[in-house]
């Protein structure tokens, strides 16, 4: 060891090392150097060369350049190269190949997609279409044939009028000649500025666009930012955000409350609302963190348990519908009206507000919080409408009187008028109130009317509440980070553009019913279609109604009364009532119908029926007929008679009991064939969502026999017709730009004209 | 003798100008007509019935090749003309008007991989296993003179298809590389390549007509536009896509035609999962072809039929099989909508009936009346199960059969492997995936 110690030399080791690790990196190709100039360079002249740092200088840098000038004369230049050094940025290097092909690929991709998009809505429409012809008609082109031709020749004007224009002539060149007019040039100029005016219109065209882009922009920017600021997760950064905003609301407050009173009522108000929301909101019930420490505890302690009773408590009569808090509210009206009277500062509107709540505060401590809340709220509402009742009544007398008064007055004669029109406004409440109280009930089919209409506006209620939720949730979607990582749907627009078929065709997407091909198929095939032809014959007359539910006694009514009437209007009109919710619907003639038979016991007859059904099947017959087979006078015994009669008296088997005997509220029709059941629709086939809709499209009839020629025309129209020997073109650009096309064919036109009044009558 | 006849005065029902309104010999109150329904219901019955009795959709058989037909083209502007190209490197245009070939000439060493009419019908185009590409007029040389092609263009790729542009006067091949040509240069304007795959068929957009699609070997599809230099997406499936179609209607659909017995049609914004997938074939399904008008189209298959479907439905409409029709390898919608063209293995060209029951020559207007009113009834009942089995029902050969009962025991058994495996996991670890999600591997962007 101290051997080799002493004979280690640090220089030559290092030397050693070195030529150790550069035996794998020997550069057998040498650099090239570059003498002329080539087009291509060669691959094996872009070598890297190796521990650059060893073998060759140092290249050479911007620095060692600014060094040299700057000992030499061209200090200046020197100082400038620094300064482009410094300050000029270098451009990045390009992206590697793979990574620049694919941004150009998804790029080219994208504005494929974009190109391809533009054609939505022409399959959405030709998708939607009722009968597609093809070839596609080509448009036609309407040449504006009065621009070519030649003026007439023969004048209209008579001599007069010819006159009397030659005179005009006259007298204004003689005008112009004298006194200068030029109503010739004006017309002349102001064309000339409506030509300008157009030109302007082009640019402002521009900025407008410029202008969109620009707001596109900071939308995005805006976007982006509102989705970084979401994805913040702490705690405290959220908690600080919503002090702040608070603080905000509450300066924003303040600064209203001097500038404008009304808007910063209506502004408490509206927070009022906000906190009442979220109070009334689930987050109150026993899910915050409180009431769940309460829960660990209440196992064992019944005061905390009483706590948590009423929390839930308070939470229910806070979700709760109130109804009648007009009623309530009218003490506390009248009291109100006092307290106005006496200590209301004529120039502080504030001060109204604050008195007329302390007095309730005061009557109302032992009741519930909320319920103190409630009636705060309503008398907060009635004064929001009286003041602006008033502020509406100043305007009127602010006209009136002068400008500089205006200033300073004004709250001064406000205030009085607001004393004055308190009093009579909340008498108006009481009258209007009074006038209110519920009549006597007396039910008739008005009533049931009415009901129904109440109905009716509290379920457009309900769907108009939903609706606002659903566009309060759009309104906000920066909340939730669920909905914009959501993927983007590209064919969306599609699904935008496709509306409704006219006609809803019955679409069967099942595999075929296959079977084995056989030698002798011909007979066969013959032999199975005569078969549930006979089938069918006998079953005729209840094969037609899908029966799908026999025990829904409504739908069967409603059929009738849908009988009645004319089945092709049904048809017509049945886009008409699409829209309109389906389960509403249905609910809704249930309830009519139970109404309107209200004094007809149903389930009576409904028994009724059933017993008249079996006690057909337990009569006897007797065969015997009076007269008949027995001889007259004496000697002839009732004995015997009996005994014959006995004899005659055809006894019918025993009667079957009925399948439904046992079950009150069905009624088993015994009297259909089981071999019409084979020919009826089981389920709802598939376009269609409600057996409504189906029956409907089933019910009306289509042939000459029962519709009129043209009708039956227009309802076997094919979904697509071809011609013969033509050749049908692929869709063509031109089409994304046409005109709706002239229809030519006489049961198009007839559709037309069907459908235009249909949609006359909806807009009215 | 005393002739009895009905006679009607014609003044009783006959209008005497087109804008008068129709007399009404009847009454059409409802309720006058209690038995509408059922009547109604007896005569779809009928139609349905009669429509399967008529239910002959073969047309003709054009025989004249002598090794199997491997690719179709249809002219253009022509109905009666269809071009046809065979194994052994022969082209046949055939006069379909008289079942007659027109024209022969062996165009090709080797296979006739693709075949494809100019936009205006008046040259074809031919590629084949040669590496060339040649050039035909479509006017028949006079009686003494040979068959020459117009141009030829020596490849420096392998070609395996090739499609026409519909507006301009470009077209692409596939086989190494996709390449865009012009008729004027003997060199591609542009080659799109993206990886080292054969690309075996090539189809461009009819309606967008820079858009162009290919299919390769990696089991991708690939999506180019002719004037990017770059292709665009790659949609990669579990199998291999054998041939493409696009939807002439619908500028975004196109319909691949996959090894793995299916096929399915994608709409080209949105890849991740194909917009419908068609069953029901038990093979490969060798080539695909629309209908000019979009609403259906035709697949062929190595299972020995042809199946139609509905663009939107994933179930056949119909199936075409004859005993001797060996594996299918092409097929085509002429596109007049009225006839389809299979070609096959064993040399043959047939030609089907595109709606099987469809009565041929001239129909009256009366007639046409009745048979709308028929197709509306047969439309109208379709849902009733009567009307339903009859129509649907299709005798089949036998060994279609026979593969579908094994298909469905595989697919049964991998159902109850994955209830199994499902319930015997935790909850959630075995997702339930849909039928459409499975199929496409991967989106290459």
């Amino acid at each position: 060891m101290s051997d080799d110690e002493e004979q280690y030399n640090a220089v030559s080791h290092k030397k050693l090392l070195q030529t150790i690790s550069n035996l794998g990196n020997v550069q057998h190709i040498r650099k090239s150097t570059r003498d002329e100039r080539q087009q291509k360079q060669d691959e094996f002249q872009l070598v890297k060369s190796v521990n650059t740092a060893e073998h060759a200088a140092k290249a050479v840098g911007l620095n060692d350049l600014v060094q040299i000038l700057r000992t030499s004369k061209h200090i200046e230049t020197g100082k400038k190269l620094k300064n482009v050094h410094s300050t000029k940025k270098v451009l990045q290097k390009p992206l590697e190949k793979p990574a620049a092909d694919r941004i150009k690929r998804t790029i080219g991709y994208e504005s494929v997609s974009k190109k391809l998009g533009r054609w939505d809505a022409v399959v959405a429409k030709q998708r939607s279409a009722e009968t597609q012809i093809f070839p596609i008609p080509t448009e036609t082109i309407y040449v504006n044939t009065a621009a070519h031709s030649n003026a007439i020749k023969t004048s209209i004007k008579s001599e007069l009028a010819k006159e009397l224009q030659a005179s005009n002539e006259k007298l204004r060149q003689l005008r112009k000649a004298q006194i200068g007019d030029n109503t010739d040039e004006k017309t002349l100029a102001q064309q000339e500025q409506e030509l300008l005016q157009k030109k302007m219109n082009r640019q402002e065209l521009y900025a407008r666009r410029r202008e969109l882009a620009y707001l596109k922009m900071r939308e995005s920017q805006k976007s982006a930012k509102a989705r970084m600021q979401n994805k913040i997760k702490s705690k405290k950064y959220h908690k600080l955000q919503k002090r702040q905003k608070i603080l905000e609301q509450m300066k924003e407050f303040e600064l209203l409350q001097k500038t404008n009173p009304e808007a910063a009522l209506e502004k408490l108000n509206a927070l009022e609302k906000s906190r009442v929301m979220e109070r009334a909101s689930l987050r109150h019930k026993n899910t915050g963190t409180w009431a769940k420490n309460l829960q660990v505890r209440a196992k064992y302690d019944k005061d905390v348990r009483k706590d948590l009773a009423e929390q839930l408590a308070v939470s229910r009569q806070l979700t709760e519908k109130k109804v009648d808090t007009d009623s309530e509210d009218e003490p506390a009206a009248v009291k109100m009206e006092a307290n106005e009277q006496v200590d209301n500062d004529p120039f502080n509107p504030w001060t109204k507000v604050k008195t007329a709540e302390k007095p309730d505060t005061q009557t109302e401590e032992n009741e519930p919080n909320w319920r103190t809340y409630w009636t705060e709220r309503n008398k907060n509402e009635k004064l929001l409408a009286k003041h602006r009742a008033e502020i509406e009544d100043a305007k009127l007398e602010k006209v009136e009187k002068l400008k500089v008064e205006q200033s300073k007055k004004q709250p001064k004669t406000k205030s009085m008028k607001k004393k004055k029109k308190s009093v009579s406004a909340v008498e108006n409440g009481w009258v209007v109130e009074e006038v209110k109280e519920p009549p006597v009930k007396t039910q008739t089919i008005e009533d049931i009317f009415d009901k129904h209409e109440e109905n009716i506006r509290q379920k457009v209620a309900k769907k108009l509440e939903k609706l606002r939720k659903q566009a309060e949730k759009l309104g906000q979607p920066s909340k939730k980070g669920k909905s914009i990582k959501k993927k983007r749907d590209e064919l969306q627009n599609l699904k935008d553009l496709t509306f409704k078929k006219t006609r809803q065709r019955v679409e069967i997407d099942e595999p075929l019913n296959q079977d084995e091909e056989q030698p002798n198929l011909a007979a066969k095939i013959a032999g199975e279609l005569a078969k549930p032809q006979k089938k069918s014959m006998e079953s005729e007359p209840t094969s037609a109604e899908t029966v799908i539910d026999p025990n829904k006694v409504t739908t069967i009514t409603w059929k009738q009364k849908m009988h009645a009437s004319d089945a092709m209007n049904d048809v017509l009109a049945d886009d008409n009532e699409a829209d309109y919710d389906e389960a509403d619907a249905a609910a809704e003639r249930q309830l009519t119908i139970s109404q309107a038979f209200e004094d007809d016991d149903i389930i009576a007859d409904f028994n009724k029926d059933k017993t008249k059904d079996s006690e057909l099947k337990n009569t006897e017959l007797q065969l015997a007929m009076p007269g008949w087979g027995s001889w007259a006078g004496a000697g002839i015994s009732q004995e015997i008679m009996n005994r014959r009669n006995k004899r005659l008296l055809l006894k019918l088997a025993a009667p079957e009991k009925r399948r439904d005997d046992n079950k009150n509220n069905v009624y088993i029709n015994e009297t259909t064939s089981k071999q019409a059941r084979a020919h009826m629709v089981s389920s709802i086939p598939f376009p269609f969502t409600s057996m409504a809709d189906y029956e409907a499209s089933i019910r009306a009839p289509i042939g000459r026999n029962f519709v009129p020629e043209t009708a039956f025309r227009m309802l076997t129209r094919p979904a697509i017709i071809t011609r013969k020997g033509q050749v049908i073109e692929p869709m063509d650009e031109s089409e994304l730009v046409k005109p709706d096309r002239r229809l030519r064919h006489i049961v198009d036109r007839r559709i037309d004209r069907l459908q235009n009044p249909l949609k006359a009558t909806k807009v009215q | 003798m005393k002739v009895k006849m009905i006679s009607r005065n014609p003044d009783n029902y006959v209008r005497e100008t087109k804008l008068q309104q129709h007399k009404l010999p009847r009454n059409y109150d409802p309720a006058l007509h209690p038995l509408e329904g059922p009547r109604e219901y007896v005569r779809a019955l009928n139609a349905t019935k009669l429509d399967r009795v008529f239910a002959k959709p073969f047309v003709c058989n054009l025989s004249g090749h002598r090794d199997g037909v491997s690719c179709f083209g249809k002219h253009p502007k022509l109905l009666s003309t269809l071009a046809t190209g065979a194994y052994d490197g022969e082209v046949r245009i055939w006069d379909l008007a008289n079942r007659t070939s027109i024209r022969n000439f062996v165009a090709h060493d080797g296979f006739v991989r693709g075949i494809a009419y100019a936009g205006n019908g008046d040259r074809l185009l031919t590629v084949g296993d040669d590496k060339t590409i040649k050039m035909w007029s479509s006017q028949a040389p006079e009686p003494g003179e040979e068959e020459e092609p117009i141009n030829t263009i020596l490849s420096r790729h392998i070609l395996h298809g090739i499609s026409h542009n519909r507006r301009e006067n470009s077209f692409a091949t596939c086989g190494e590389v996709c390449a865009i040509w012009d008729d004027q240069h003997n060199d591609p304007i542009k080659t799109l390549k993206w990886g080292v795959d054969t690309l075996h068929t090539i189809s461009y957009n009819p309606v967008e007509t820079t858009v162009l699609a290919c299919c390769a070997s990696d089991r991708s599809i690939i999506l180019y536009d002719q004037r990017e230099a770059q292709p665009l997406r790659k949609v990669v499936l579990t199998m291999k896509s054998n041939k493409l179609a696009w939807n002439p209607m619908e500028a975004f659909n196109f319909t691949v035609a996959n090894e793995d017995c299916n096929l399915y049609t994608f709409d080209t914004r949105q890849l991740q999962t194909p917009l419908k997938i068609h069953f029901d074939h038990v093979s490969a399904v060798t080539d695909v072809d629309y209908a000019p008008t979009g609403q259906e189209f035709v697949s062929s298959s190595y299972d020995k039929t042809v199946r139609i479907y509905h663009a939107h439905q994933s179930h056949s409409r119909d199936i075409y099989h004859t005993k001797r029709m060996q594996h299918v390898v092409c097929v085509a919608w002429s596109l007049d909508n009225r006839y389809i063209f299979s070609g096959s293995d064993e040399m043959n060209v047939r030609m089907w009936k595109a709606n099987a029951s469809e009565k041929l020559g001239i129909i009256r207007p009366r007639e046409r009346a009745n048979f709308n009113y028929q197709e509306a009834l047969k439309e109208k009942y379709a849902a009733h199960p009567q009307i339903k089995r009859i129509a649907r029902h299709r005798q089949v050969p036998r060994h279609v059969l026979n593969a579908q009962r094994k298909m469905r025991a595989v697919k049964d058994k991998e159902l109850l492997k994955e209830a199994n495996v499902r319930r015997h996991s935790k909850k959630g670890k075995v997702p339930y995936v849909s039928e459409k999600q499975k199929h496409v591997l991967r989106q290459d962007v």
